[in-house]
């Protein structure tokens, strides 16, 4: 294990303490222990970035700093006095705390009921709630939404509305679990600007490093419920061994995306090099797990196939033709405007475009679930009818969110539901169920149950299910949501080792690089951009147009580089 | 006991008329979309008209959108009332118009009045074809026999019950459309607590109606799911082996965010009660509708229940 | 099956009513003041599972389960199934507003029923679960069926006939719901066991 990092210097007394944690411990009712021995002191005003693997107690410790849970060991002390059992509900109106789902916290039938709630609860008037209604709405940018109900706002809308609600108690302490998982750049873009207007002290986990970059100073770094570091931000970044140890490494993204950051690719040089530290990496790791060491080897070598030479080496008929299509919702409003798309068998193509472009519903007709207007040819045949009905046989699609797709109490069972349906059974059946399940690293938890799992565990069992199927077209929806940096190197793994033809529909610049040839940019419905990828990725202007906005990602980039690399 | 029968082609034509009307109503209702049963690849998962929203809809400037919802949620309940005891066709063809002109006048619009409809109409066909077959042959009683089918005696008292409970559940199922869509739910729960109906229960239907969207989107995604995986609802086993797994996930999933939810609430300071800021202000003209309301209710039912001696009283 | 208006006579519409509105008291009662809303969240999903076509040979059948709400909630499920069935007529017109106090009757108390009797025979292994939930199921169903049936009867010997019919409707629906509740709990025992001992309301007698 590596050295620990310095403790911060002690502050100077004028700054007044907000928490005092001491030796905090707590175990769930069914024997889980998630904190051991904390001791923190938080003070006024601070911006804390609390990140850890899964599962090592950062959601407990915001709870305890919430005032939900009161530790089974140990001592809170909030503004100077101890937090008993029965003064959690000050330490409630204090601390706001911002969930990873967004549905969680609007449990009213129209947004002004849900930010009103608050206030109304602390005792504010009609009148007074309206204001700090209005105030409040206009600050996340939904004023004209206020009478509408929670189910008719998209999700960005719906984690801006739930951040209302929650400032609408003007908490002197605000805690946010996960707040970018799911959101799309310009959400992300919307929340900071937000989070930066915030005054108080701010605490923040995630796994997103590049957004605690520009908002947090300092790092608590948990570890199986111990505080394993608590230093500056800055340090923590500069710091890979502590990154890797704590499955926060993303510096393989540096590796992939060479030089697309404007800066000559620091990245690592030395192949050999890299295939040791993998190997290294591999000790740590649980045996089921596949050795990572051949697959960061082509990391080395980022795609440097001339695109024209790749595109050649396809010949025959398109293998997916969509002609003029266009798709409308029952609202009325257009989905898809006259989309025309040709893949070729083998190709690897990328789908950008903000939220609400019409990427999600391309992928739905590509897979058959949705019919518009238009012609829709695979493998040369017309899709409709019959032959619409048979598509899921040759196109698997992995969703966003890897629950929707988990519908059995075991792997096996999981895995084997779509063969079952393709009509394999008996010793066929386990052997591709088996095989399935070695190829995404989950060998040996056949029998494990999937809800159970972790969330990369989880995502992988669902790549796993459709993988076992043998698509022609695989297409791949936001496959790195929710996943920390560890399990997304991981899939990145699995991925670059597919042959399938693949549609990857994603926010992620660096998956993009990694994985595919082609890039097509959707924008509100239309396809405006088709275009090899290295060509897009050296174009900055592009990646700024049509709300793709990579560019704070990529400033972010270039300076944790240089301070990497200098 | 007189006997009536009945040639074949009458026969057909009222089967045929019966069915034409159950079809339009289906066909207006739109309600083939419901629920999600019909696991057709391409159930188009857009089409979210399953699950209808009781909010303010049509013109918004109606009469029933302007009344104060506890004198019309009192009137239009007390009227129902009244309307199921009813028993002649008279003072029902008055019920039925009264609900009808209600439905005009509010404004909503008539595709969900006829979602209702045809949501009812299984039942009553049953009704239909079941009780004429079933009821007991009194003194007095018609007999009705098809050209033909000697063996088959259907009751004619039997149609005129089942007619009496169709056209009482028509009325009252056509004023549940100015009765929950002319104000927001949380307007007409508010009006219903300030009735008498326990506070508790009207925040647990407020809070139920909201997790309905929530739910049903999750599932709509998780059938998806199912449905790319070559997933289709058919009869057998395997059917319901998927079922049940898929309902226990959904059980799952919903326990671990009502545990969720609860803590938010806890969070933002629930103490117990949702904090309402709806204010009520009936003015003197709501509470005389009202009293002509339940005026004409009661009116009806006594012509209902003393025809005869009305009719001697007024010389007939 | 859910009753329309219309067609109980208004006297023991109303009487149900009545009846009903104790039940849910009792069951408020019974339930622990925080678990409530708590209840109202997990009712939106019995609510939405009931949405659910099952396939039954050339039709198909909607589910009620007032054996599972009654597995899974305990005291709490006439409450559930109560509410259930009020946004089920509101929105759906699945049963009528004046026939809602007999119906809720009728779902309600098979929910009691089978918290009852899942409890009581309090299964040791897990196949004996599954088994004991298919049967507490199906004998809700059942149940359900009878009250429909005196409920009907109610309106004099016209509508005997039609009492007879509807429980003999109800023993497909009978066969399906205990299937499907053997199902759920064998899932729900591997993946969220805790869902079956600590039911959300207070586990009944």
């Amino acid at each position: 294990m590596h050295w620990q990092a310095t403790p911060v210097a002690p502050r100077s007394p004028s700054e007044a303490v907000l928490f005092e944690l001491d030796d905090v411990s707590y175990t769930y009712p069914d024997g889980k222990e998630a904190l051991r021995g904390v001791s923190l002191s938080v003070f006024e005003g601070e911006k804390i970035a609390l990140v850890g693997q899964n599962g090592s107690g950062k959601t407990t410790l915001a709870k305890v700093l919430c005032g939900l849970i009161s530790p089974s060991r140990g001592r809170v002390m909030f503004d100077g006095r101890a937090v008993g059992k029965d003064a959690l509900s000050d330490l409630r109106r204090r601390v706001g705390i911002l969930f990873q789902d967004p549905d969680d916290h609007l449990f009213c039938n129209r947004l002004a009921d849900d930010v009103a709630f608050g206030p109304l609860n602390d005792g504010a008037s009609s009148e007074q709630a309206s204001a700090i209604v209005a105030e409040m709405l206009d600050l996340v940018g939904l004023g004209a939404h206020a009478a509408k109900a929670p189910h008719h706002l998209s999700y960005g809308q719906r984690k801006r509305a739930a951040l209302a609600a929650i400032l609408a108690r003007r908490p002197s302490v605000l805690i946010l679990d996960e707040p970018t998982a799911n959101l799309d750049s310009k959400n992300t873009e919307m929340l900071l600007d937000v989070l930066h207007r915030f005054s108080g002290t701010l605490l923040c986990i995630s796994h997103d490093l590049m957004f605690l970059y520009g908002l947090c100073r300092r790092a608590v770094v948990l570890h199986r419920g111990a505080v394993h570091h608590d230093t500056d931000f800055e340090a923590l970044i500069a710091h890979r061994p502590s990154l890797r140890d704590h499955g926060l490494d993303f510096t393989f993204r540096f590796l992939c995306c060479s030089g697309h950051h404007g800066v000559p690719a620091h990245g690592d040089p030395d192949p050999e090099g890299f295939s040791r530290r993998g190997q290294e990496r591999f000790h740590h790791e649980s045996p089921a797990s596949k050795p990572l060491s051949h697959a960061l080897h082509s990391f080395a070598h980022p795609r440097e196939k001339p695109v024209s030479d790749s595109m050649e080496a396809r010949t025959g008929p398109p293998l997916i033709a969509l002609e003029d299509y266009s798709y409308r919702y029952p609202d009325g409003t257009w989905g898809l405007r006259g989309v025309s798309l040709h893949m070729k068998d083998g190709e690897r193509i990328a789908l950008l475009g903000e939220n609400g472009a019409g990427k999600s519903t391309l992928a739905s007709i590509l897979v058959g679930i949705r019919t518009g207007r238009g012609v829709y040819r695979f493998r040369g045949e017309i899709v409709r009818g019959r032959v619409s009905k048979e598509l899921w046989r040759f196109v698997g699609i992995v969703f966003q969110d890897s629950m929707d797709q988990m519908v059995s109490s075991s792997c096996f069972d999981e895995v084997a539901f779509g063969l079952k349906h393709l009509g394999f059974t008996g010793s066929r059946l386990s052997r591709r169920v088996h095989e399935a399940l070695a190829r995404v690293g989950l060998d040996g938890m056949a029998e494990r149950v999937p809800h159970h799992l972790s969330a990369g565990e989880r995502k992988r069992l669902s790549l796993a299910a459709v993988l076992a199927m043998e698509p022609r077209v695989l297409i791949l929806d936001e496959p790195t949501a929710n996943l920390d940096p560890e399990n997304e190197e991981r899939l990145l793994g699995i991925l670059d080792d597919l042959s399938t033809t693949l549609i990857l529909i994603s926010h992620d610049i660096c998956f993009v690089s990694a994985l595919t040839d082609r890039t097509v940019v959707l924008h509100r419905g239309c396809v405006v951009q088709d275009l090899p990828t290295a060509q897009f990725l050296m174009d900055d202007r592009l990646q700024s147009l049509y709300g793709l906005d990579v560019t704070y990602h990529n400033r972010c980039c270039r300076q944790i580089l240089s301070m990497h690399g200098a | 006991m007189s006997v009536t029968v009945v040639p074949w082609w009458a026969a057909a034509v009222a089967v045929t008329a019966a069915t034409a009307a159950v079809a339009s109503l289906w066909l207006l209702g739109g309600s083939g979309k419901r629920g999600k049963g019909d696991a057709e690849v391409s159930s188009d998962p857009d089409a979210d008209t399953s699950v209808p929203e009781l909010d303010v809809v049509g013109s918004g400037s109606s009469f029933f959108h302007r009344w104060d919802p506890r004198c019309k949620i009192l009137s239009l309940v007390f009227f129902s009332f009244m309307a199921v005891s009813l028993n002649h066709g008279f003072e029902l063809g008055v019920g039925l118009a009264v609900a009808a002109g209600s439905l005009a006048v509010a404004g909503t619009p008539l595709r969900a009045a006829a979602r209702r409809l045809s949501a009812m109409s299984g039942f009553l066909l049953i009704l239909l074809v079941i009780m004429p077959l079933t009821v007991p042959f009194h003194e007095g009683d018609r007999r009705i026999v098809l050209e033909g089918v000697p063996f088959l005696s259907f009751n004619a008292r039997g149609f005129v019950l089942a007619g009496r409970i169709c056209a009482k559940a028509v009325i009252v199922a056509v004023l549940m459309e100015p009765l929950l869509k002319t104000a927001p739910f949380s307007v007409t729960m508010a009006a219903v607590q300030r009735l008498g109906v326990p506070v508790l229960l009207c925040q647990m239907i407020l809070l139920m109606y909201r997790y309905v969207f929530v739910f049903r989107h999750e599932m709509q995604r998780m059938w998806v799911g199912m449905t790319v995986r070559g997933f289709r609802s058919r009869s057998g086993w395997q059917t319901l082996g998927h079922l049940g797994c898929f309902l226990g996930m959904l059980f799952v999933r919903s326990m671990e965010r009502t545990q969720r939810v609860y803590e938010a609430m806890l969070c933002r300071g629930y103490t117990g009660v949702f904090p309402s800021t709806v204010r009520f202000c009936a003015t003197p003209r709501d509470w005389a509708w009202s009293a002509l309301w339940v005026g004409a209710a009661l009116g009806l039912f006594a012509l209902d229940r003393w025809q005869g001696a009305v009719a001697r009283l007024l010389g007939f | 099956m859910h009753l329309s208006d219309g067609v109980l006579p208004t006297v023991v519409a109303v009487g149900s009513f009545a009846a009903s509105g104790l039940c849910v008291a009792v069951s408020i009662k019974k339930t622990d003041g925080e678990e409530l809303p708590k209840i109202a969240v997990m009712t939106s999903a019995f609510f939405v599972a009931s949405l659910i076509h099952v396939p039954l040979g050339p039709t198909s059948v909607h589910l009620l389960l007032p054996g599972l709400v009654g597995i899974l909630t305990g005291w709490s499920a006439f409450l559930s199934i109560f509410l259930g069935l009020v946004l089920q007529s509101f929105l759906f017109q699945f049963g009528g507003l004046t026939a809602l106090g007999a119906n809720g009757l009728m779902m309600g108390l098979p929910a009691w029923f089978a918290a009852w009797l899942f409890r009581r025979i309090g299964a040791r292994g897990a196949t004996g679960a599954v088994v004991v939930a298919a049967v507490a199921s199906a004998a809700a169903v059942a149940l359900a069926a009878l009250i429909l049936a005196a409920l009907l009867a109610t309106g004099g010997e016209d509508f005997f006939g039609v009492a007879k019919i509807a429980v003999a409707a109800h023993v497909p629906v009978l066969v399906v719901e205990g299937v499907i509740s053997a199902f759920v709990v064998s899932f729900l025992l591997k993946v969220k066991p805790e869902l079956l001992q600590h039911p959300a309301g207070r586990p009944s007698p």
